[in-house]
């Protein structure tokens, strides 16, 4: 037995052209992050501009996972495996929105509209 | 017997044992699975960050500041109002540091020695470079501006602290800390995983071992760090 035993392992081949996607994932990542930068100044601040910088944040971790993660080359399973449980966080979002709501509803805007004596035990004493 | 073992490698034998069902090692599975973990954490502290944000919107006293006139400075352009043009330097800064990162993992497979120890060199440099680039951000966002803001004993407080900011509501710089503090706590643990990988493939380590896997689960946890960093950017910075 050699000392350096050359080990084998089970993985998943690169594409022959892995280079050229490499780079053109770097500019797909680079122009949208200029859009975003672009659209920070060009628009006013709205719940849709908001939403334009989500979808392309997402966008964008879709393009680092599966091409700089090698997601994309892997076997699906293990793709299912690790996206499946991010919804999951789906769910939370869902959740908070609408508890920040409630708590928006509730206790910031009623306290500045009608003060009580609640505002005295209030957070504003900071 | 041996030809029809093979010829069923795809679908059954898939899961009968002997070999991974997921044709990726054991290593790199369990890296998969702790950057799921951590994603989830990460997920968390955004959601809370936006669970905070969003229940300020009626709350007119302290209101919840934009970041437009927070982080807007940039190194040695003292008094200009520059939004966002710092942290997306920090941002082209990331996103080059991970593409070096997967040139290095490309050049690993085809067993390229100096042109692996060559990328792992760079990305070292571009995560020095975002840390220190977020030590500046952080050091403007405690010092504060000139103005200040007057405190209920009359006083002027400048800057931001754990308990007290001049920008707006307590929370605003508790997040502040917590998640870029959180992700750039990351990015010092990339930068010496990446730098005992660099030593190591330095030291000729893989070449003897007959594979660079190392450089692709040290590039796993890397991309991840960039992956979060665009969402920081998007929730803190651009809404």
């Amino acid at each position: 037995m050699s000392a350096h035993t050359v080990e084998h392992l089970e993985h998943t081949e690169s594409p022959s052209d892995m280079k050229s996607q490499i780079w053109k994932t770097f500019w797909i990542l680079l122009a949208f992050t200029i859009v975003d930068i672009g659209l920070y100044f060009a628009l006013d601040p709205t719940m849709i501009r908001n939403w334009v910088f989500i979808i392309l944040g997402v966008v964008k971790a879709f393009f680092i996972v599966s091409i700089f993660m090698h997601m994309k080359f892997e076997r699906k399973f293990l793709a299912w495996m690790i996206i499946l449980p991010m919804v999951l966080v789906i769910f939370l979002i869902t959740l908070m929105v609408v508890e920040a709501k409630y708590v928006d509803d509730h206790v910031n805007k009623d306290s500045v509209a009608k003060p009580t004596t609640e505002e005295v035990h209030d957070t504003h004493a900071h | 017997m041996a030809n029809s073992a093979t010829l069923t490698t795809d679908t059954k034998s898939q899961w009968g044992g002997g070999k991974s069902p997921f044709s990726i090692s054991y290593g790199k599975l369990m890296m998969w699975i702790f950057l799921l973990s951590d994603a989830f954490t990460f997920s968390s502290l955004l959601v809370s960050y936006g669970f905070v944000r969003y229940s300020f919107s009626g709350n007119l006293e302290t209101p919840w500041p934009s970041p437009d006139h927070v982080f807007n400075h940039f190194p040695f352009l003292h008094g200009l109002h520059l939004p966002l043009m710092f942290v997306s330097l920090m941002t082209f800064i990331l996103i080059f540091s991970s593409v070096t990162m997967v040139l290095a993992v490309e050049a690993g497979h085809r067993m390229a020695k100096k042109e692996v120890a060559k990328y792992m060199f760079l990305t070292i440099i571009g995560g020095a470079s975002f840390l220190g680039c977020q030590a500046w951000e952080w050091s403007q966002f405690i010092t504060g501006s000139e103005a200040g803001k007057v405190i209920a004993d009359g006083s002027i407080f400048h800057g931001a602290t754990l308990s007290m900011n001049e920008y707006g509501p307590v929370a605003f710089a508790d997040l502040f800390f917590i998640v870029t503090g959180f992700h750039g706590m990351h990015v010092f643990s990339g930068v010496v995983l990446n730098i005992i990988i660099f030593i190591q493939v330095l030291n000729g380590t893989f070449e003897k071992r007959g594979h660079y896997e190392m450089v692709e689960k040290v590039g796993l946890y890397w991309h991840f760090v960039d992956l979060v960093w665009v969402f920081v950017f998007t929730f803190y910075y651009l809404i």
